[in-house]
């Protein structure tokens, strides 16, 4: 049997940087990773921060990777911007909260995690290489034994191997968690479901729309009757290209009266500042050819599909700086003018020879599910068990807080401190509970992510108070006037802040994650102040068996999930909670169709819940 | 220094997959035209032969014979071997070659790296061609370079230090096909690597050393002339007489036209996203399956 120090197991944003941050140690560690190639399976909103909190030090991004992140690293944009839309039908009330986005924050970029996780991929596995060590992708880890002080991985790819510790990175559905039982799987009060879909948009359109330069981004998020009734809200993030249209939602409140996940981002897309925000002209798919002979007809669709496409990728370059200057500096055009004519020439081409009309419209290019920790309730509070460290979204470690949702840099904080704690173990050959999990656990406990999941920060509620300033006091309620009242006097807002911190996020929330504060509050605050936004054109959106049939799948022939008790309420609510429809109902009997699981975990609850063997199931393209 | 030598003779061959062949008026295939790429049998052999790469870290020659615009086909093969030397054994009087001249030109080039002082221990050939069909020329590569001919692998492992080779390979016996059947031989051996060859790689060295060896081979073919050493007739060495069309004893007397195949089924074009021409889909099948499907 072969014997490595470490595993780590997956190979999302935390892992891999507890590989960068132990190779950079100097110590050898393997990553196994279950997709084909790292990066195609993992999901985010998203933003990715770093942060400098006033009291305590937090490992970022830039210190696990150096300034090589700056130059290199394919972020899509600075955010800089930061609104926050209330709605009630067409009438929006918009809140600034840039301060908030701000707060204590060296960055936040808008990033896609297929590629950006692939080139963390490649930094680390550089550095591992060189300490004996790497990653391992397509490979899915099916047990853990331990037996007589060995610690056997057992995977359904390869042989079994040992190691003296392992670091767990293996998401919010956490096989290795379950195997071992090293905590419950979590419960749908502990968690978010994440919805997302990648919309297409040219760099220059996205830059006027959002009023930003190629410099900067923007984030606009969403409450109030866009919600569907939920606690939750929507994000429409802009990326370099692409916009990330999302919308993140309380499990709990989606179990208590089951919403289909794509009808919380459709609503959002239908939203007419959203609609206005994602436009584009667009080729109207009609019937070419009409009336001709199949072979001409092949001839004629194949003829402008090759042209439209030339047309696209044309039009997708010009509408960017970078983009223009390539097609300059290689010599393929001379001048703008150039390309703006050759687009001309094409559009009219489309037109004449084929036929082809434009009209307005959005193109959605990916759409994406996944459970979403809430660290504030599930975050394991003694993050190990024996030699194995928990980290990231398998920890249950996230922070949710009004609009702030944070996963991927806890993670990277997390892996940073498990790293050291295992190198240390590895000093001392001692990889004991004693030396290694609570040591890890001490300094977890120490991070000022932690707590943000444990406790208020009255100056980042200040924040929103300050933005909230404006608004009628009738509007915010009989119930919360008192906490407006105490909260608005500095000291009365420390005692305040003081005495909920000692009562508990556990008694809060209800209170403070309502429908009330998510639904009711935003959607009258715009019916009363809100200004009228109209879109000029009603969105096709994609149906979900499109959006199905437009994602990449390797197929297993074997179901990675089985159905416990087919005739339970939970799965009833599948039916309608799956993001992708796997779930039918017939004869009161739920069946599932494994086929389309995008592994989101919604399911996992209640059903007997892998994931795919190594290389198979959902490979997105933008994550 | 490698522990284990390993050469790979490769063809470029047309690109038979759809939508790139090109034929002329007279129905033969227009070579200009259809693009050229490493053989699918031959990519095969490269896949066989990155095995030894990765597992014995051997010390990898791809050679062919052919026309100058071959060395792509090669490039194709380092990209997949990531072979150390590439081979391209090209001169104008190789033209018209048949099976047993174009075996000689291949031996003399394999004998040629061996002069170098290289005793090349395992050569790898795909089992036939796409576009000859006759599988000959590596069985007699093998007996012009007195190597003991392994047909039809499909899987190998090497004992280095006792220079043997225990394989795997695919034949019919007494009627029945597919019979497995395990062959031990000493090395040097001649291998043609069956199209159901499979490598494992099942542990996790073994999928590192696949993941660093894959890197280095990308780069390696990105630069692939650095490695490249074309070499022509007199170069070689080899004997006038015994390569091209002199050297050819078979006479291709004719060449069929490629049938083009009679019309016997009918394809209809089916809309996904047009609801009406499904539901016509399904009524027909439900037809033919003479109303089996009930829904
Ligand atoms: C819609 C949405 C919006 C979000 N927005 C933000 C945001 O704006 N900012 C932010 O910071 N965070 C955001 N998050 C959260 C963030 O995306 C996650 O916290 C983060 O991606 C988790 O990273 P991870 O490495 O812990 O887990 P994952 O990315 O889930 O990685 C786990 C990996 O382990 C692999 N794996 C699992 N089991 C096995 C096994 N048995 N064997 C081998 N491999 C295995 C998986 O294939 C996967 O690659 C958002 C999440 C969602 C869904
Ligand atoms: S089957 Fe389960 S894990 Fe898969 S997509 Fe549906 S709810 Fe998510």
């Amino acid at each position: 049997m072969e014997n490595y120090d470490v595993a780590i197991i997956g190979g999302g944003s935390a892992g891999l940087a507890a590989l960068q941050h132990l190779s950079s140690l100097g110590k050898q560690a393997v990553l196994i990773e279950a997709a084909k190639t790292v990066g195609s399976k993992n999901i985010s909103g998203g933003i990715l921060y770093s942060k400098k909190p006033k009291n305590g030090k937090v490992f970022n991004v830039e210190d696990v990777y150096g300034e090589q992140f700056f130059h290199d690293a394919p972020v899509e944009r600075l955010i800089t911007k930061y609104i926050l839309h209330t709605t009630s039908r067409d009438k929006l009330y918009s809140i600034d909260l840039t301060s908030a986005h701000k707060y204590q924050a060296n960055f936040g970029y808008s990033v896609l995690l297929n590629s950006l996780n692939s080139w963390f991929a490649q930094i680390a596995n550089e550095s591992a290489e060189k300490q004996g060590g790497g990653i391992v992708p397509g490979v899915h880890v099916s047990n853990i034994l331990f037996d007589e002080g060995k610690t056997v991985i057992e995977t359904d790819e390869l042989k079994e191997f040992g190691v003296k510790a392992i670091i767990a990175a293996d998401g919010v559905n956490s096989e290795v968690a379950d195997l071992t039982g090293a905590r419950q799987k979590f419960s749908p009060e502990e968690l978010y479901q994440g919805v997302k879909v990648v919309v297409k948009l040219p760099e220059d359109i996205i830059n006027e729309r959002f009023e930003i330069s190629s410099e900067e981004g923007a984030a606009h998020l969403f409450a109030g009757d866009v919600t569907l009734g939920h606690i939750g809200g929507g994000f429409v993030y802009t990326n370099r290209g692409t916009v990330s249209v999302g919308a993140v939602y309380h499990y709990d409140s989606l179990m208590s009266h089951p919403t289909e996940p794509h009808e919380l981002v459709d609503a959002l897309l239908d939203n007419h500042l959203v609609r206005e925000f994602i436009k584009d002209e667009v080729p109207i798919k009609e019937e070419l050819g009409h009336g001709l002979s199949k072979e001409e007809q092949l001839k004629i669709r194949f003829g402008a599909s090759k042209l439209l496409k030339t047309w696209d990728d044309l039009r997708t370059e010009f509408y960017s700086v970078r983009g223009r200057r390539n097609l300059i500096e290689t010599g393929k055009y001379k001048s703008e003018q150039e390309i703006k004519a050759r687009l001309d020439t094409i559009y009219h081409d489309l037109n004449t020879k084929y036929g082809i009309k434009f009209s307005t419209d959005y193109v959605e290019l990916e759409y994406s599910a996944k459970l979403v920790p809430d660290g504030k309730r599930c975050r394991m509070k003694r993050p190990f068990l024996k030699n194995i460290l928990f980290i990231g979204d398998a920890a249950g470690r996230g922070i949710f807080i009004g609009p702030r949702i944070e996963g991927l840099n806890v993670g990277i904080d997390d892996a940073v401190r498990a790293a050291n704690a295992v190198s240390r173990s590895i000093e001392r050959n001692n990889f004991s509970s004693d030396y290694m999990g609570e040591f890890y656990t001490k300094s977890v406990e120490e991070s000022p992510y932690t707590r943000d999941m444990r406790e208020i920060d009255k100056d980042y509620l200040k924040i929103f108070l300050d933005a909230a300033k404006g608004v009628p006091k009738d509007i915010i309620g009989s119930r919360y006037g008192t906490i407006i009242r105490l909260m608005s006097s500095g000291t009365l807002r420390g005692l305040a802040v003081g005495f909920a911190n000692m009562l508990g996020y556990d008694r809060l929330l209800p209170l403070v994650e309502s429908e009330e504060t998510y639904v009711q509050v935003p959607t009258e605050l715009a019916e009363r102040l809100g200004r009228l936004v109209s879109a000029t054109y009603t969105p096709k959106i994609m149906s979900i068996s499109q959006r199905i049939a437009n994602l990449q799948y390797d197929d297993d022939s074997v179901s990675h999930i089985r159905i416990i008790d087919s005739k339970s309420d939970f799965m009833k609510k599948m039916v309608v909670l799956c993001p992708t429809k796997c779930y039918s109902s017939e004869n009161d009997e739920v069946t599932l169709q494994h086929e389309g699981c995008i592994e989101c975990g919604t399911c996992a609850r209640e059903t007997q819940w892998k994931h795919p063997r190594g290389e198979k199931g959902i490979a997105y393209r933008y994550g | 220094m490698a522990s284990l030598r390993v050469a790979v003779i490769v063809k470029m061959e047309p690109d038979f997959s759809e939508g790139n062949v090109s034929y002329n008026s007279d129905g033969t295939l227009n070579r200009a035209e259809t693009k050229n790429i490493l053989g699918p049998h031959s990519a095969i052999a490269c896949r066989a032969a990155f095995y030894t790469k990765v597992i014995y870290g051997a010390e990898i020659y791809v050679a062919t014979m052919g026309p100058p615009i071959a060395d792509s086909a090669l490039q194709q093969a380092q990209l997949i071997s990531n072979a150390d030397n590439l081979y391209l054994f090209s001169d104008r009087i190789f033209a018209g070659a048949d099976t047993l001249a174009t075996a000689e030109v291949l031996k003399t080039g394999i004998n040629m790296i061996q002069e170098q002082g290289k005793k090349v221990d395992i050569v790898f050939s795909g089992h036939r061609a796409s576009d000859g069909e006759t599988g000959q020329t590596g069985p007699q590569t093998a007996w012009k370079l007195g190597y003991t001919f392994l047909g039809n692998v499909i899987s190998y492992y090497v004992d280095i230090e006792n220079r043997k080779i225990r394989a795997k390979r695919l034949i019919s016996l007494q009627g029945f096909y597919d019979i497995i059947e395990e062959v031990e031989a000493l090395l040097p051996v001649f291998i043609t690597v069956d199209p159901l060859y499979k490598a494992n790689y099942d542990t996790i060295t073994q999928r590192l050393a696949f993941m660093k060896h894959r890197k280095e081979a990308s780069k390696k073919a990105q630069d692939y002339k650095q490695y490249l050493n074309v070499l022509n007739a007199q170069q070689l060495g080899v004997d006038p007489k015994l390569v091209g069309l002199p050297g050819s004893p078979t006479i291709v007397y004719k060449v069929e036209k490629i049938p083009k195949a009679k019309p016997t089924r009918r394809a209809t074009m089916v809309d996904g996203s047009d609801r009406g021409q499904i539901v016509e889909l399904a009524t027909k099948i439900n037809q033919v399956l003479s109303g089996a499907v009930v829904e």
